[in-house]
């Protein structure tokens, strides 16, 4: 397949076969999940599957790198419809978006606390391992 | 095995119906000629307002979602009708899953380069950063719709959204603690990270993408390109494996 064709019409069906692939690749990851009654969500399967087929291909294909370029500037407005729905939420109790609120934010900042300590520590660790072979 | 896919299929199929039957529909204010153009206006005029200001708070996720739910109130719409004229955006989540396995492929030789200690640290901060959010809301009584919002509050929205359906989750408050936790991330990360001493930038950016996804690889582009690259693998990385971990704790 030639890597970037120039006349629309070859960018046109580059677009179709990358947007394809796509589909496809959601599909084979739904019936993976399915048929094998995996608890994965099968487009996470799909991208599972995608990323396995591409590091068995060597590169990314023109026309599925620029498909994915657009869906992934696109995210907030895919997901604009599922996050719209918390102002609908009547469900909740006063000490239910109270726990929520206190765990999202002193959560996060534990967390990133004790990952960076932690990628800190092992990143000086292996730096000095290396140091210490090259004396 | 065949009758599985044959299901599938026809499901999709059926979901493709759905959607082109509501277009057929005489025009209301749940058309989706009236509720697209809204989802589009809100999110190209939030995605302004947003690199006008440049603060993370006003990341297109809150304000185009302000936005939306203003044009809902205006128009007189709920949100069942909403949702049923956002039809065609449902379509495009499975697939937007699939196409973040393109930027990983991308920047898998960095993976390489930086070896295990990363991985290490990623496997850690995955199960971590869940796990600290759902104990601290335990101790203070929160309920179990509360509890399964938490679990996904650090992978990026798509990923986050397909486990919720499968852990029959409420959609919406998944996307909102994603989106909250992603901003509490990127507002507050950069400067921990100072008051922590850590100069590193690998550091700060694969930080950066494994607790605040998208908003935090935002927040990352703009240290450096390389606290980007490192976010945005973390990002990847983190989505991927809590999506095969998560299942698997939750059902034992």
């Amino acid at each position: 397949m030639p890597p970037e064709s120039k006349s629309w019409p070859g960018k046109a069906l580059q677009w179709l076969l990358g947007a394809g692939l796509l589909l496809a690749f959601d599909f084979a990851g739904r019936a993976l999940a399915a048929s094998l009654s995996l608890s994965v969500p099968g487009p996470v399967l799909g991208m599972l599957l995608l990323l396995l087929a591409l590091m068995l291909y060597g590169r990314v294909p023109y026309g599925l790198g620029m498909v994915a370029e657009q869906i992934l500037r696109l995210l907030v407005l895919i997901f604009l419809p599922a996050t719209v729905g918390i102002y609908f939420l009547r469900d909740l109790s006063g000490g239910d978006w109270f726990a929520l609120i206190a765990a999202m934010v002193i959560g996060t900042l534990i967390s990133l606390t004790l990952t960076a300590l932690l990628l800190k520590h092992l990143i000086q660790r292996r730096a000095r391992r290396r140091g210490d072979h090259g004396q | 095995m065949g009758s599985e896919i044959r299901n599938l299929w026809l499901q999709w199929l059926a979901q493709l119906e759905q959607v082109a039957s509501g277009f057929l529909q005489p025009l209301s204010a749940t058309h989706p000629l009236v509720i697209l153009p809204l989802n589009i206006m809100g999110f190209w005029l939030a995605l302004k307002i947003y690199r006008r200001t440049g603060t993370p708070i006003l990341h297109p996720v809150v304000g185009g979602s302000l936005l939306v739910f203003a044009g809902l109130l205006l128009l007189g719409v709920d949100f069942t009708g909403y949702q049923q004229g956002s039809g065609l955006l449902y379509l495009l989540l499975g697939p937007a899953v699939v196409a973040l396995a393109i930027p990983l492929k991308q920047n898998l030789v960095m993976v390489r380069r930086a070896g295990w200690p990363l991985m290490l640290g990623l496997l850690v901060g995955a199960v971590l950063a869940p796990l600290v959010a759902v104990v601290i809301a335990l101790l203070l009584g929160g309920s179990h719709t509360v509890l399964v919002a938490l679990a996904t509050k650090s992978v990026t929205t798509p990923v986050a959204l397909a486990l919720t359906e499968q852990m029959n989750g409420i959609h919406s408050l998944a996307a909102g603690v994603v989106a909250f936790t992603g901003i509490v991330g990127a507002v507050f990360g950069p400067s921990l990270m100072r008051l922590l001493g850590i100069h590193d930038e690998r550091v700060t950016g694969f930080t950066l993408g494994i607790n605040a996804h998208a908003i935090g690889t935002v927040r990352a582009l703009e240290i450096s390109a390389l606290c980007g690259a490192f976010s945005a693998l973390a990002m990847g990385l983190c989505g991927a494996l809590t999506a095969l971990l998560l299942p698997v704790l939750t059902s034992a």
